[in-house]
């Protein structure tokens, strides 16, 4: 037999290296084939064992921030998922675990809430959400503010959202036109007087023109309100003593149901329409 | 038959090894104390015993095929009993082989142990015995195989302790394909995506051998699954070692 | 009669360091052994004798060159058959028995059982290790151990032995009985292959001998040809006499108790120095003439290059 020369390497390794193609062929094909097999999938079912709160924060062994960090993560996925059909039923858990693992995480909590309004339509778990955010991080206006904000234009209830504005407001370093969303609640509320009142005081401490025209427009449109109840209730009054209604506002003066008749805050006159006994005010305030 | 004889061989140092024993005694300590643990939880304690259980298996399991397997080869290297070995008419492959073999008959016994464990306790607490528990446990058992065949890969040219890091960044990234392909669907450019598709396709999916889910909550499980996520197992498990021949063949012991 | 083993030319370079540097350790190694006969391959310390014998065993894979087995490529499983090798300083699976140490070896060789266990009972009488037989390997002296890898060297009645200073360590009684035992394997029909820097086993038994330095061959043949039969000097040491009278006639060496130790270079100077001893009255106490030996040749070899 020829000696063996170090040069010559055989046939096993080519079969081997063909071999190993032909595998990583294979694999990759197998992989494809088995991502298609449709497996039956718990929704959050990864998350429904977590134990809550105290004791996930032990089971953690003091990566408590980076277990918060892995599920918001995974939660972001999870519910961009719009396959999964009832993939709501567990937000507030979800959401309730990560605060407790990092309570002074905030963007769950902002991200949560929008999943709750936005998604799941759930403006109550939203400011559950947000109420949870703020007892835990009392420096951030934020959460009182998006509080504010779905509680007056989600669930149109301004009692609410002026109270979580005000609150709002007691947190150093809320922007200065949460005032004015609180004056505008006020006035969405009915509560017109206050509201007057509050838009003053900004008008008066306006830092900016800006600012001052807005007021002023607020003004006008609370002074506005004010004063068309008021003329609306007379030409009530006038209607139930001539029962007809009154041609003009003048009218009102001139029978005496009224004294002076108030004028807008530019001092025009309300317009009135005789045919329905409408009072609207001249200006739209926007276009002063 | 050679390979055999070297597969005892391991088999039976294999056994003498300390760590083995203390990972067995911490799984069966984490399946008994599940009892334990289930009665904290409110709502079905059961659920609680199987979930525990089942990772107990997983992860000690993983960590035994880790710790055995990368120092496999590496001690023959390193205390030179493989000089007398190899010196003896027989292929480096059916070296190679032999320990595989070997380390995966002692996981084999360590994760029949540790089986039995689980489905006493398990009977213990539902007075049931669910076989379907032993499927999910089969599977863990095949993930294994290839954890043992990558530590006998890396074991075959690098230290322990890198080894070990290697090998357990591969069972890692195997656990984390899905986060890939969420990655592919957030890429902007068509090459990124088709580049990082076909590392999604090559990278391990140990995924396909999770079943604890199904059978935990009592899902059903497509019937296809078993043979793709076996073949799968085997043919990566055969590719990996072939890459360990491929290596391991040319090698000078100096 | 094809030669038991014939290495051609044998390269090998290894990249060694953490900026690969490439150091030659064989540089073109020749030389071949005949069937039956114990050839001693010797040469300093870090020479490549233990590399050469690895490129013959497959355990290393030289970069050119070639190694025969009775003809055959050394790789080729035929030829491994033949072979048995005992590495130097050996380490086993010390918590097998000698029994099953060796019955894992035979296995390997796919021997039947019977066959095993015949030969496991034979080759430990051969070794003297038979009531051992059944006590861990880990409770082994060094010489028993060294033996033992001589009985799995032997387990597959290989025709070519190889061992890796198969002396090394051992005490004057334990390196006697290996000795001993490479010689019955020689008696047995069989060749072996051995290194050793411990020159005087390798004189006391080799027929023939390559010396390695520095990666190459400096020299190699028969034993009784490289040492010739010249003697370089004679010592002598006399008694009852001085010192003084027979300066001149070789160099002194020491002079104790009486005795005066001289060295003496030619045949003639012995001859007028023994008629000098007899004149004054002394006595002849011995006398010894010093041939060339191994160490000689291979320290002069060794101081060459």
């Amino acid at each position: 037999m020829q000696p063996l020369t170090t040069g010559r390497r055989g046939a096993a390794p080519v079969l081997l290296v063909v071999f190993l193609l032909a595998a990583a062929a294979g694999i990759m094909a197998l992989k494809v084939a088995t991502d298609h097999i449709p497996r039956a999938k718990v929704p959050g079912s990864s998350i429904i064992y977590l134990p809550s709160g105290k004791y996930l924060k032990y089971a953690t062994f003091g990566y408590s921030s980076l277990a918060a960090d892995l599920i918001y993560l995974w939660s972001i996925q999870y519910y961009s998922n719009y396959e999964i059909a009832d993939r709501f039923a567990y937000l507030e858990r979800i959401f309730s675990i990560i605060s407790e693992l990092d309570p002074r995480y905030t963007d769950p909590y902002e991200v949560g809430a929008l999943i709750a309004v936005a998604e799941a339509q759930d403006p109550e778990l939203a400011l559950k959400i947000l109420d949870m955010g703020l007892a835990k991080n009392p420096e951030q206006w934020v959460f009182p503010f998006e509080a504010g904000h779905i509680a007056q234009m989600t669930l149109k209830d301004f009692e609410r959202a002026q109270q979580y504005y005000e609150k709002c407001l007691t947190i150093p370093g809320a922007p200065a036109f949460v005032s004015r969303l609180r004056a505008n609640a006020m006035y969405k509320r009915g509560d017109l007087q206050t509201a007057w009142e509050t838009w003053l005081e900004i008008y008066d401490s306006a830092a900016d023109e800006e600012v001052r025209k807005v007021a002023s427009n607020h003004l006008y449109q609370v002074k506005a309100a004010i004063d068309i109840g008021d003329l609306t209730d007379a030409v009530k009054a006038f209607e139930a003593r001539f029962r007809r209604l009154p041609t003009t506002l003048d009218d009102l003066t001139r029978t005496g149901i009224r004294g002076a008749l108030p004028k807008d805050l530019d001092g025009q006159d309300y317009v009135y329409d005789p045919a329905t006994g409408a009072v609207k005010a001249p200006t739209i305030p926007w276009k002063r | 038959m050679k390979v055999g004889a070297i597969a005892l061989n391991t088999f039976k140092e294999a056994k003498r090894d300390r760590i083995l024993y203390l990972l067995f005694f911490f799984a069966a300590g984490a399946i008994i104390f599940s009892r334990i643990l289930a009665v904290l939880t409110v709502g079905d304690r059961l659920k609680i015993v199987k979930d525990v259980g089942l990772a107990a298996i997983s992860i000690f399991g993983i960590l035994m095929a880790i710790l055995m397997g990368t120092g496999l080869v590496y001690k023959e290297i390193d205390k030179k009993t493989i000089y007398t070995l190899l010196a003896k008419p027989i292929h480096r492959a059916q070296f190679l082989f032999g320990k595989f073999l070997g380390l995966a008959l002692t996981l084999f016994i360590m994760t029949g142990c540790m089986s039995l464990i689980f489905l006493g306790i398990v009977f213990a607490h539902s007075l049931r015995f669910e076989g379907r528990l032993l499927i999910a446990v089969l599977f863990i058992f095949l993930e294994l195989l290839l954890i043992t065949a990558v530590a006998t890969l890396f074991s075959s040219f690098s230290t322990p302790i890198l080894s070990s890091i290697f090998t357990l960044s591969f069972a890692l990234i195997g656990h984390l394909s899905w986060g890939l392909e969420t990655l592919i669907k957030k890429l902007p450019s068509p090459a990124a995506r088709t580049a990082a598709r076909v590392l999604y396709a090559i990278l391990p999916d140990l995924e396909n051998f999770n079943f604890k889910t199904e059978v935990v909550y009592g899902l059903p499980i497509p019937p296809a699954i078993y043979l793709h996520a076996t073949l799968y197992g085997l043919l990566y498990t055969a590719f990996i070692l072939g890459l360990a021949i491929l290596v391991f063949r040319r090698r000078d012991f100096i | 009669m094809p030669d038991a083993i014939r290495i051609t030319d044998l390269r090998k370079s290894f990249k060694l360091g953490f900026i690969p540097r490439r150091k030659e350790i064989l540089k073109g190694i020749t030389f071949t052994v005949a069937e039956g006969e114990i050839f001693g391959y010797l040469g300093p310390n870090g020479a490549g004798k233990t590399t050469t014998i690895k490129a013959v065993l497959g355990l290393i894979f030289p970069d050119a060159g070639s190694v025969e087995i009775f003809g055959r490529s050394h790789l080729s499983p035929q030829a491994r058959e033949e072979l048995g090798f005992l590495p130097e300083n050996p380490y086993f699976y010390d918590y097998l028995t000698a029994d099953e140490f060796l019955a894992f070896y035979a296995d390997l060789f796919g021997l039947a059982r019977n066959v095993r266990d015949s030969r496991i009972a034979s080759l430990l009488k051969l070794v003297g290790l038979t009531p051992a037989a059944r006590l861990q390997l880990r409770k082994f002296s060094r010489g028993m151990l060294q033996r033992v890898g001589l009985a799995q060297a032997l387990i597959n009645d290989p025709r070519v032995v190889i061992l890796d200073e198969p002396l090394g360590g051992m005490d004057p009684l334990g390196r006697k009985e290996i000795r001993d035992i490479i010689v019955r394997f020689k008696e047995e029909g069989k060749t072996v292959l051995f290194t050793s820097h411990i020159l005087q086993d390798i004189e006391l038994i080799c027929d023939r001998v390559a010396m390695i330095v520095d990666g190459r061959i400096v020299s190699q043949g028969k034993l009784l040809d490289l040492v010739s039969e010249r003697v370089l000097f004679t010592e002598v040491t006399l008694a009852g006499v001085q010192p003084e009278a027979f300066a001149g006639l070789g160099e002194f060496l020491s002079a104790q108790g009486g005795r005066v130790l001289i060295r003496v270079f030619s045949e003639a100077d012995v001859e007028r120095l023994l008629r000098l001893a007899d004149e004054h009255g002394g006595r002849v106490v011995s006398l010894i003439p010093r041939t060339e030996t191994l160490e000689d040749i291979f320290v002069e070899k060794v101081k060459r290059t």
